[in-house]
C-alpha cells in the first residue's frame, strides 16, 4: 500500500492547493471551490479542508428534523414557456425545467460545484481536456438508460449555431469561427464545433476537448441552459412542454404559461434517493408584488422565487413567514460608453468616481443588504478576488478633476435605467442625488424594459444588472474584454486582455489573485463603471417549508425540501 | 328598426376597419422592430431577415395589410411571442375570465347603484340624498389600487376571512372573486349612483310627476309607474359605457389579485412587446367599445320615444 495520500492522485494542481491551504496561504473557501472545479468531490474537499485546517467542515445546514413525505409545495413564480432548455433566457424557465430534466453539475448553496448527473470529472493538467464520468443506473422517465449518447447529443445541439444556445459561448473553447456569405453577399461570422470536440469514451464516459485552458467548465455545466435532455429530444419536436421525458424527480402534468405549472413526483425511486414532496405547483402571481404578499397572508403559497428588498418589511410583518438570504456576486453597474464624448475623457470619469460613496448607496437603495462595490466587477465572494484599498468619496477632488476635464461649471447628461426591479431605479436615483454636489447634473431616464433592452449595450450612460457568476474572471471576460460579446462600455485595453488570458489559465489561487489585483486596479483606475454594491438575494417561505436554503443563482433545488404539515 | 340596426352595424364595421388600419400601421410599419419583438433582442440581423422573408414582410405595405386583415377575419391572430402559442388559445379564455368578473361586478353594481340613485334622487336635498351622495363621491375618489390594498389588509391580513389572490389554481372558487368584485363595485357604483340620482331628481321636477302627486296617487306608485322609466334612460347609457370601462379598468384589479383575465393579458403583452397579442387585444377592446355604444344607442331609442334615428 502506498503512503501517498489519495488526493495526490487527482489533478496535479490539487496537492499544491492543499499545501497552500495547510500553510495558510489560501482561504478554506478558495480551496474548496478550486479543488472541486478540478474534480475533487465536495465531500472529499470538505474532509481534506477540515483535516488540514482543523475547522469543522459543515456545508450550510438545511437538516431540520425528520423529513415527512407528501404534500404540495406551492411556489410563487412567473410561469414562462418551457420549450427548449438550451435556449432558455430566464432563470424562471430553468427552474421549471430543472424539476424534469437535470444538469451534469450543480452549484450548491455553499457555492461549491458538485457532480450531479456525473459521478465525477477529471481535468487534464493543461485544463484543455475534461473527462466526464456519468452516473450509472439513471433512468429517463420513458424507461431508457441515461448515458454518454445523451450527453454527446446535448453538446452537439449546444454547439450548433442553428440552435442559438448561449452554451456556445460557455464552451467557446470547443468551437472555432467560420465566415460565410449571407444572401446579400456580405461576410457573416459564426462559430461551429471543432472536429472531435466531444468524444464518447464508453457508455458512461464523455471527453471534452478544448482548444484553450478553461477552469469554468464544471460551473458552466451547472448553468440552467445546460440541462440535459433526452437524445431523441429534437426528433420529438424539441419542446419540453410537449415531449416531457426527463431524468428529474418530477413530471410536468399541467401547464399554462402565465398561470401555473404542476409537477407530480415520478413513480419509483429517484437516483438521489427519497424525494419528499408529492407535487410542486408553480403559481404565477403576476408582476404586482403585493399579490404575492396577499397570497402568503392567506396561505395560498408556501414559498416564492425571490423576495425584492422592498418587500422584506411587509414579509416580516406576516406571522409564520421566514425571509432567507444569501450574499451573492449579483450586482448592477452604471457604465460609461468610453468611446463616446464626453465619456472618452478619463478625468471626467474619475471625477464621477470620486463623487460616489458606495456604502451610502447600498444603505439608501438596498437597505444595506449586501456589500459595497469597488468599481472593478470582481466580488469578495469570488475565490480569486484581490482586496484593494477601499474607495473613498471626495467631493472636492471630484470638483477639481471635473474642472481639469474641462467642465469647471459642471456637466449635464442623461442616465438611462430600466424601471424594474425596483432596486435598479432606486440605486440610480441615489447616484443622481449623490453626484449633484460635485457638479454632475444627471437626467435620469427610467424606461420600460422593452425600450431599454434593445439598446442596452448602446446607451451612452446607463445602468445594467449582472447576475452571479462563480469565478472572478467570468464577467470581465464577457463585459470588459476588447470586443467581448457583452462589452457594453466598449472598453478596450490590451494589457487588461492579456491579464485576463493569464488569469484564466492560472490554477494556483495565490498566483491568480496577484493577477486579479492588477486587473481590478486597471479597471478601477480607468473608472469605466460605478458599481455601487454586491447585493444579497432573498427568498421567503412559510415556517412549514423545511430543508430549504437559498442558492446564489436562485435555482430551485427541491429534491430534499419537505413540508412539516 | 331593421334599417337602423343594419346602418349601425355598417358604421361599426367601418370604424373597426379604420382602427385596424391604424393598429397595423402603428405596430407593423417598421418591419425590423417586428422581427426584434418576435425573435428577441439578441438575434442576428441575418436571422431577422430570414424571418421577415419567410413571413412575407418584404411584400408591399398594402398587401401586408390585407393579408393581416384576412388573418384576423378568419381567426388567425398570429402566435404570441411570450406564451409561444396561437393568440386565440389565450385570448378567448382570458376574455371569458374577465367576462365572469365583469358580470359578477355588474350583478352587484347595477341593482345597488340604481337603488341608491333612485333613493337619493326621489327626495333631493334630504338626509338620505346627502348621505348617499357623500359616500358615492368618496368611494369614486379612491383609486382601485388603494381600496384593493385596504380590503386585503382588513379581510386577508387582519381577519383571515378571504383569499388574497384569485389565481383559481384549484379550480373556480367564488370566494376568490369576492375582493376583486368588491373593489370594482366600490370604485364604480358611486358614479352610476350619482348619474341615476341626477336623472331621477330631474324627472321628479317635471310637471307630469307634480301632477301625479297632486292627483293624490300614492308616492310609491308615482315613483314606480311614472318616474322610474324616464329616470333610467340616462343610467342605461352610463351602464353600457361601464362595460367598456370594465374591459380596461380591470387591469389594476386583475393585477392586484393575480386574476388571469383580459386586463393582465393586455398588460403583459404591452410590457413584453408581444406584438400579435397587443393587436388582438386592441381589436377586441375596440369591438367591445363600438358594440356597447351601438347597443346603448339602440336601447336609448327603444327607451326614449322622443329620440328616433333615421
Amino acid at each position: 500500500m502506498s503512503d501517498t495520500p489519495w488526493w495526490k492522485h487527482t489533478h496535479p494542481a490539487v496537492p499544491e492547493l492543499a499545501e497552500q491551504l495547510r500553510d495558510g496561504k489560501i482561504k478554506r473557501r478558495d480551496f474548496l471551490r478550486t479543488a472541486t472545479l478540478l474534480g475533487v468531490s465536495a465531500t472529499a474537499a470538505y474532509t481534506l479542508a477540515g483535516r488540514l485546517t482543523g475547522e469543522t467542515a459543515i456545508p450550510r445546514a438545511v437538516a431540520q428534523g425528520s423529513p415527512k413525505k407528501g404534500g404540495n409545495l406551492r411556489v410563487s413564480m412567473f410561469v414562462k414557456p418551457v420549450d427548449d432548455p438550451a435556449i432558455s433566457e430566464w432563470s424562471e424557465t430553468g427552474n421549471l425545467a430543472r424539476q424534469v430534466v437535470e444538469p451534469l453539475a450543480q452549484v450548491g448553496t455553499d457555492f461549491v460545484t458538485r457532480p450531479y448527473l456525473m459521478e465525477s470529472w477529471q481535468a487534464s493538467e493543461d485544463l484543455k481536456t475534461w473527462t466526464l464520468k456519468l452516473r450509472q443506473g439513471v433512468k429517463w422517465s420513458n424507461g431508457d438508460d441515461f448515458g454518454a449518447e445523451d450527453v454527446a447529443f446535448n453538446f452537439e445541439r449546444w454547439l450548433d449555431p442553428a440552435t442559438g444556445s448561449s452554451n456556445q459561448s460557455r464552451f467557446a473553447g470547443m468551437t472555432h469561427v467560420v465566415t460565410k456569405k449571407d444572401a446579400e453577399g456580405k461576410d457573416v461570422e459564426s462559430r461551429v464545433a471543432n472536429e472531435g470536440a466531444v468524444e464518447i469514451v464508453d457508455a458512461h464516459t464523455v471527453r471534452l476537448h478544448l482548444a484553450n485552458a478553461e477552469l469554468a467548465v464544471p460551473e458552466s455545466l451547472g448553468d440552467y441552459p445546460a440541462l440535459i435532455v433526452h437524445r431523441h429530444f429534437s426528433d420529438e419536436g424539441g419542446d419540453l412542454s410537449k415531449s416531457r421525458v426527463g431524468t428529474g424527480p418530477f413530471e410536468l402534468t399541467d401547464y399554462a404559461v402565465g398561470e401555473r405549472a404542476v409537477m407530480r413526483r415520478r413513480e419509483g425511486q429517484h437516483w438521489t434517493g427519497d424525494v419528499y414532496l408529492d407535487q410542486i405547483t408553480y403559481i404565477d402571481t403576476g408582476g404586482d408584488k403585493s399579490a404575492e404578499i396577499a397570497a402568503f397572508a392567506s396561505g395560498q403559497i408556501d414559498i416564492n422565487d425571490r423576495t425584492g428588498v422592498e418587500q422584506i418589511p411587509a414579509m416580516q410583518q406576516i406571522p409564520g413567514l421566514i425571509v432567507h438570504d444569501t450574499p451573492t456576486a449579483q450586482t448592477g453597474v452604471a457604465r460609461f460608453k468610453v468611446t463616446e464624448a464626453p465619456f472618452d475623457n478619463k478625468k471626467l470619469r474619475q471625477a464621477f468616481q470620486a463623487a460616489i460613496d458606495h456604502a451610502r448607496i447600498l444603505d439608501l437603495a438596498y437597505q444595506n443588504n449586501g456589500i459595497p462595490g469597488e468599481d472593478h466587477h470582481v466580488s469578495p465572494a469570488h475565490p480569486d478576488y484581490a482586496e484593494l484599498p477601499p474607495l473613498k468619496q471626495d467631493i472636492e477632488l471630484s470638483k477639481k478633476l471635473l474642472a481639469e476635464a474641462g467642465y469647471p461649471d459642471g456637466i449635464e447628461f442623461d442616465f438611462v435605467c430600466v424601471n424594474s426591479p425596483q432596486w435598479e431605479p432606486n440605486t440610480c436615483q441615489a447616484i443622481v442625488e449623490m453626484v449633484r454636489a460635485a457638479g454632475f447634473r444627471l437626467n435620469l431616464k427610467v424606461t420600460p424594459g422593452e425600450t431599454y433592452w434593445p439598446r442596452w449595450d448602446d446607451w451612452p450612460y446607463s445602468f445594467t444588472s449582472w447576475t452571479h457568476r462563480a469565478l472572478g474572471t467570468q464577467v470581465p471576460n464577457l463585459a470588459y474584454r476588447s470586443g467581448g460579446v457583452w462589452n457594453e462600455s466598449s472598453y478596450s485595453n490590451p494589457e487588461y486582455d492579456a491579464l485576463l488570458d493569464q488569469a484564466g489559465g492560472t490554477i494556483d489561487v495565490n498566483e491568480r489573485i496577484k493577477i486579479m489585483a492588477k486587473l481590478e486596479k486597471i479597471l478601477q483606475d480607468d473608472a469605466v463603471i460605478t458599481q455601487p454594491f454586491w447585493r444579497s438575494v432573498f427568498v421567503t417561505t412559510t415556517e412549514k417549508v423545511k430543508g430549504f436554503a437559498v442558492q446564489p443563482s436562485l435555482e430551485h433545488h427541491y429534491n430534499k425540501v419537505w413540508l412539516d404539515t | 328598426m331593421a334599417i337602423l340596426i343594419l346602418k349601425r352595424i355598417g358604421t361599426m364595421a367601418l370604424m373597426m376597419l379604420v382602427v385596424s388600419l391604424i393598429v397595423f400601421l402603428l405596430l407593423e410599419i417598421d418591419k425590423e422592430s417586428v422581427a426584434v419583438k418576435v425573435l428577441g433582442v439578441f438575434t442576428t440581423e441575418e436571422q431577422r431577415r430570414l424571418w421577415l422573408e419567410a413571413n412575407g414582410y418584404f411584400e408591399p405595405l398594402y398587401l401586408r395589410y390585407f393579408s393581416w386583415l384576412a388573418g384576423f377575419v378568419t381567426g388567425d391572430l398570429g402566435e404570441s411571442t411570450v406564451f409561444r402559442v396561437p393568440v386565440s388559445e389565450i385570448l378567448w379564455p382570458r376574455l371569458a375570465n374577465t367576462a365572469i368578473l365583469g358580470v359578477l361586478a355588474m350583478l352587484v353594481l347595477i341593482p345597488l347603484s340604481l337603488l341608491l340613485g333612485v333613493f337619493a334622487g326621489m327626495r333631493e336635498g334630504s338626509l338620505q340624498d346627502r348621505a348617499i351622495s357623500v359616500v358615492s363621491i368618496i368611494t369614486t375618489s379612491v383609486p382601485e389600487f388603494a381600496s384593493g390594498i385596504f380590503l386585503v389588509a382588513v379581510f386577508v391580513v387582519g381577519l383571515h376571512l378571504l383569499p388574497g389572490t384569485s389565481t383559481m389554481i384549484e379550480g373556480f372558487d367564488l370566494t376568490q372573486l369576492v375582493l376583486p368584485v368588491a373593489v370594482l363595485v366600490i370604485y364604480d357604483f358611486g358614479y352610476v349612483t350619482r348619474m341615476t340620482r341626477a336623472s331621477m331628481a330631474e324627472v321628479m321636477m317635471t310637471p307630469y310627476i307634480r301632477t301625479a302627486v297632486l292627483k293624490g296617487l300614492p308616492f310609491r306608485r308615482v315613483i314606480v309607474r311614472h318616474a322610474l322609466r324616464n329616470a333610467l334612460i340616462a343610467p342605461f347609457t352610463v351602464i353600457m359605457l361601464q362595460i367598456n370601462w370594465l374591459l380596461s379598468g380591470v387591469i389594476v384589479v386583475e393585477l392586484l389579485f393575480a386574476y388571469k383575465g383580459f386586463g393582465t393579458l393586455l398588460l403583459e403583452a404591452a410590457l413584453n412587446g408581444d406584438i400579435f397579442v397587443i393587436e388582438a387585444c386592441t381589436m377586441v377592446a375596440v369591438f367591445v367599445a363600438v358594440a356597447t355604444q351601438t347597443i346603448a344607442d339602440l336601447g336609448y331609442t327603444l327607451l326614449n320615444p322622443r329620440i328616433r334615428f333615421t
